[in-house]
């Protein structure tokens, strides 16, 4: 084989991987508005550990210092069940941000495009095994 | 004398038997049974540049692996934790993200590597027709059209009020199975059982009268039955009607009975699948499949890959319950047809 067959193959199966360009339980495409995008940050409420998706609830403050409460679209938590995270791997309390577009609906729903703690770190990568944080409130602890 | 005539007759008799017979007599059917986790990255279809090529070398399946493996370490990278919201009028992602994205990479699990047989690494799933892909038919072809006509640039617009006629959202039956809950995307359930973005783990529980392969995905139960005979034409299931046998050391499994929409994307009630289950070593079973449906392809396709034995549990998937994901795409729909008969966008 040639190296140019290498590198496209290699190409072809990165391709495949883009979370984008695969199927998936439901386009996000039919869910959320493109016109409607959205960064929000404020602590975890509530994770709701589900299929077919994943919903992390989080309390924002506005300018006004009125609160609101957003509800995020993740994927399937079996996936995260066997590398050891868990509903209790992200508690009420920590600092997260995520960046996402409103739904359609125009409810406070919101696609978890990525999610990440304060400092910008993934949520579930990096804590294999327990590593949940300490007390919930500080992402250096993990 | 007559102990020779004995004799004979033992032996005529002991030759009747067919091999599947003295197995079954002699108890040494395989047991299939256990956790199997059948993710893989190389595709079902081989990527056109190989044309007849079913092997791939060592060393370009060691760089897909590291390439993976690159990839998952780029996307866990820390982000901005002072970044802006993505840019209004989409982030321009294609497919199933739809101009919003999709989410993190590591709800993802499509397996490590590029799979192999008998110590060579595959190009695709697919090995007949010899170049590795599936020909439509006619039918085939204008139906796959038809499907794509539904797939628009998502611009956050009710744009199925100008085409005319029913619009994608209308009805909740017109959404996808994976989508309303029914059958997890992709094939997964099958037949044919296909590997997928996520939830690739199969259990199968063998009994002398049935076999039992559980899909996680949308919690799916395939039974079937050994040594039977089909359902009636007219009953039809979302999975078909699966009946198996034995040959020597392999469960041959022929399904018919689709109903109009299988799993197996574009194919048709006229789906007919015949697969081979046959256990390589203690770790490892070769799932093999010919799929036929002369209404949409054009010659029947076979394809084969190795399903590895995990340590790992099927967890319980309980999809309707959960699944805000409709709800919000029906009112969605709702809402924007209600701002642009107002005149709004």
């Amino acid at each position: 084989m040639s190296l140019k067959q290498i590198t496209l193959f290699a190409s072809v199966a990165l391709a495949l991987c883009v979370p984008g360009q695969l199927s998936a339980h439901h386009a996000f495409g039919a869910e959320f508005d493109p016109n409607r995008p959205l960064i929000l940050r404020g602590p975890v409420t509530k994770v709701e550990w589900v299929n077919p998706h994943a919903w992390i609830h989080l309390e924002i403050t506005n300018d006004d210092g009125s609160k609101e409460s957003w509800a995020v679209e993740g994927g399937t938590p079996n996936t995260l069940l066997r590398r050891g995270i868990n509903k209790n791997s992200l508690v009420p309390g920590t600092l997260i941000i995520v960046d996402g577009y409103q739904s359609k609906d125009r409810s406070n729903r919101a696609n978890g495009r990525d999610i990440t703690f304060a400092d910008g770190s993934k949520i579930f990568m990096g804590t294999s095994g327990t590593g949940a944080p300490e007390d919930g409130r500080d992402p250096k602890e993990r | 004398m007559k102990r020779e005539v004995l004799l004979k007759a033992l032996l005529i008799g002991l030759l009747a038997l067919s091999p599947q017979t003295l197995l079954a007599g002699q108890d040494q059917i395989p047991d299939l049974s256990g956790n199997y986790d059948i993710a893989t990255l190389t595709p079902l279809e081989r990527p056109r540049m190989f044309g007849e090529n079913l092997y791939l070398s060592k060393e370009a399946a060691e760089k897909i692996t590291a390439d993976n493996a690159r990839l998952i370490s780029a996307t866990s990278r820390d982000s901005d934790p002072n970044r802006e919201a993505p840019p209004t009028g989409g982030d321009g992602s294609r497919g199933a993200a739809g101009n919003v994205g999709g989410y993190n990479f590591f709800w993802i699990d499509r397996g490590d590597d590029a799979f192999e047989i008998d110590g060579k690494f595959r190009t695709s799933i697919i090995y007949a027709p010899s170049d590795g892909r599936r020909k439509l038919t006619e039918a085939g072809t204008q139906k796959r059209r038809k499907r794509f006509a539904a797939f628009r640039p998502n611009k956050g617009q009710a744009w199925w009020l100008k085409t005319g006629g029913q619009g994608p959202y209308d009805d909740p039956e017109l959404r996808g199975l994976g989508e309303r809950c029914l059958l997890g995307f992709g094939s997964t359930s099958g037949p044919p059982m296909l590997p997928v973005l996520y939830n690739n783990v199969k259990r199968i529980v063998q009994t002398p009268d049935h076999v039992m392969i559980l899909t996680e995905m949308v919690h799916d139960a395939r039974i079937i039955r050994l040594n039977s005979q089909h359902l009636p034409t007219e009953i039809r299931r979302w999975m078909g009607d699966s009946i198996g046998h034995w040959e020597g050391d392999t469960l041959v499994v022929d399904t018919t009975n689709f109903g109009s929409r299988p799993g197996l994307g574009l194919a048709s009630e006229n789906l007919h699948v015949v697969e081979r289950f046959k256990r390589t070593d203690d770790k490892t079973l070769l799932y093999s499949f010919t799929v036929e449906d002369p209404t949409v392809w054009a010659e029947p396709w076979s394809g084969e890959y190795p399903w590895p034995a995990t340590e790992h549990s099927v967890y319980e998937y309980a999809c309707h319950e959960g699944n805000y994901a409709l709800g919000n795409i029906l009112r969605g729909a709702r809402l924007l047809e209600a701002e642009a008969e107002a005149g709004g966008s």
